[in-house]
């Protein structure tokens, strides 16, 4: 299912939601964003839970089927989605297991999904016959997504859906929505603030400011821009993904594949041929124009200098590119001029630490 | 030839006038109870859920019984219910009756004196279920139907009963607008509150000592019920349920 949106609302308070987006028919889409960007009524408009005033100009399509404009107004139980709420919204007066027939019970597709399936998926056996004011924020959110899943949903919208819970029960909440992803071919819209989450997960990201978009793209590419990343100071940081190769139990460290270079990195909890990713800030890498030798730093990686900032202040970033994908560094303007760097350059990156996404909490 | 039974002297036609005024107060208050369950409910949702501007003027007409004498609404009543009134003549081409001193004058009557009784708490109940606890089962494919049976209504379990309760009640014990609309027909419309009236007029106080007592004790026991099921906690399992 791809969905596109051309949305023009105007809200009371003076606010407008002013753009133009279409939802990629597989992966996950993120909305991203401060509070106020307008991400929320965004997805509540995808799914008719909102629809404007007779002044808004407001289109949006699924394949071909108008979902509305001027003259059609489809409701949301007619448009095939599923949408996990930051509150779980969990029936109170039914149990999990009459929470999850009432969504199978009301299957707008008949999917392929077998429910032992997504049972075993989201751990789901232990919580059946639970009250659902017995779960945890995290199980509750767990329930809330089997649900949509059981629903048959065409696309999945999720608002903040880790929003409600702990910070330690998100880290283990978040490995199950990237196994849906892995194994579904089902397109879903995930609304965050926290841009670890989405560097986690997402494909594709939509940077949302006042109502309108500011940047858009794959999350790998514009996760590295020097424009999303000028404002950052300390926290600037490139979202890389890598390919486990192998593990050497010895050192406790695992070799990671980037783009045909060695990154090494205690990822124990992953299998061989997973893909994983990882975070690397751009104060933690530094610069040499020749190759570092005996240096303690593991990982050294040949990139190419792409570009880095305009700006007076002592130290700036400098993007770095090997193949697909990019990294960011922060050196100091004095370096930058002394080494003499210049974009099409090659240079070794010297990565002083990097950090498994989401993994940090976890332990 | 039989003509008489020895040792059995209560007259077969005629029973106790007040277990007759028992039988016709029940029945009204059955009566208007199941009326205002199919016309209020539905109002009660419109004013939970409504930010049409009529909401601001419907809801305190709904409220005006509350603190208007019962003589006014009788009056009124009244007036309508005469064949001079545009209703009171299309009731009586429809019907052949009049509607002044029946008991289905009574009837309506009573649905609109008790319908803040019934309205008011279950719109209090109604306006508790959380909007997106509807947008999540809108978005899990419930139409607005199956919403409101599903959902709504089980979780308004306790306001049902709470609201009937109220009604029924409150109907019980209606005096000023039965007198104005209803007189004082026995098997017709004589009421247990009338009946009441009378037998104090009369010095009966020995009946008027019976029936006020019934009334108070049946009063309170419905009131103690209402507001044990109200103090139970939400989420908790009901403990009384709408007779199935």
């Amino acid at each position: 299912m791809e969905i596109r949106a051309d949305i023009h609302l105007t809200r009371s308070a003076g606010f407008i939601l002013d753009m133009n987006i279409t939802v990629q028919p597989n992966g996950i889409t993120a909305l991203f964003g401060p509070s106020g960007s307008g991400k929320s009524t965004l997805l509540r408009l995808l799914a008719g839970l909102e629809r404007g005033t007779v002044q808004d100009r407001i289109r949006i399509t699924s394949d071909d089927t108008v979902w509305q404009d001027e003259t059609t107004f489809v409701p949301p139980e007619k448009r095939g989605i599923g949408f996990v709420f930051q509150q779980q919204q969990l029936f109170p007066h039914l149990n999990v297991q009459e929470n999850l027939l009432f969504a199978l019970n009301r299957q707008h597709t008949q999917n392929d999904l077998d429910a032992d399936q997504v049972y075993e998926w989201l751990n789901l056996m232990p919580l059946l016959d639970k009250n659902v004011n017995q779960l945890s924020g995290g199980e509750a959110q767990r329930v809330a997504i089997a649900r949509v899943l059981l629903n048959g949903a065409r696309c999945i919208l999720l608002d903040e859906p880790l929003g409600s819970i702990d910070t330690a029960s998100r880290s283990r909440i978040l490995p199950y929505l990237d196994r849906l992803h892995r194994n579904l071919q089902i397109p879903m819209v995930y609304v965050s603030h926290s841009y670890e989450e989405i560097s986690y997960l997402a494909d594709y990201l939509f940077v949302l400011e006042d109502g309108k978009i500011k940047s858009k793209g794959s999350l790998l590419e514009l996760s590295s821009t020097l424009e999303l990343n000028s404002t950052e100071g300390d926290s600037a940081a490139a979202v890389i993904q890598c390919r486990v190769s192998r593990h050497d139990p010895t050192y406790r460290l695992s070799e990671l594949d980037f783009e045909g270079a060695k990154i090494f990195v205690n990822a124990e909890n992953y299998q061989v041929d997973d893909s994983v990713r990882l975070r690397i800030p751009a104060r933690d890498v530094s610069i040499a124009t020749s190759q570092p030798v005996n240096s303690s730093i593991l990982n050294i990686l040949e990139v190419e200098v792409v570009s880095f900032e305009e700006s007076p202040g002592p130290s700036i970033l400098v993007r770095l590119r090997r193949n697909n994908q990019f990294i960011l560094a922060r050196i100091t303007r004095k370096s930058l001029n002394i080494l003499n760097i210049q974009p099409g350059q090659k240079v070794y990156a010297q990565i002083k630490s990097v950090a498994l996404l989401m993994e940090s909490t976890s332990e | 030839m039989v003509t008489s039974y020895p040792g059995k002297r209560i007259d077969n036609d005629v029973i106790d006038p007040d277990l007759v005024s028992l039988t016709i107060t029940l029945k009204l208050a059955g009566v208007t109870t199941f009326i205002l369950f199919l016309v209020g409910t539905p109002l009660a949702w419109w004013l939970a859920r409504t930010r049409h501007i009529a909401g601001f003027f419907i809801e305190p007409l709904v409220a005006l019984p509350i603190v208007l004498p019962p003589t006014v609404l009788g009056f009124y009543l009244l007036i309508l219910f005469s064949p001079n009134s545009g209703f009171g003549k299309a009731w009586t081409s429809i019907t052949g009756n009049t509607l002044a001193f029946t008991f289905e004058g009574l009837v309506i009557g009573s649905v609109i004196y008790s319908l803040p009784f019934y309205v008011q708490p279950l719109q209090v109940a109604f306006e508790s279920v959380k909007q997106d606890l509807l947008d999540a089962a809108a978005t899990l494919g419930a139409g607005p139907y199956d919403r409101f049976f599903n959902i709504v209504v089980p979780l308004c379990r306790r306001g049902f009963v709470v609201a009937g309760t109220l009604a029924f009640a409150h109907t019980v014990g209606e005096f000023g607008i039965v007198l104005m609309i209803g007189g004082n027909i026995p098997g017709e419309t004589r009421v247990l509150s009338i009946a009441l009236f009378d037998h104090v007029e009369t010095l009966q106080y020995g009946r008027a000592h019976l029936m006020a007592a019934g009334l108070l004790v049946f009063s309170f026991v419905l009131l103690l019920a209402v507001y044990t099921l109200n103090r139970g906690r939400p989420g908790q399992p009901r403990r009384l349920s709408l007779g199935g």
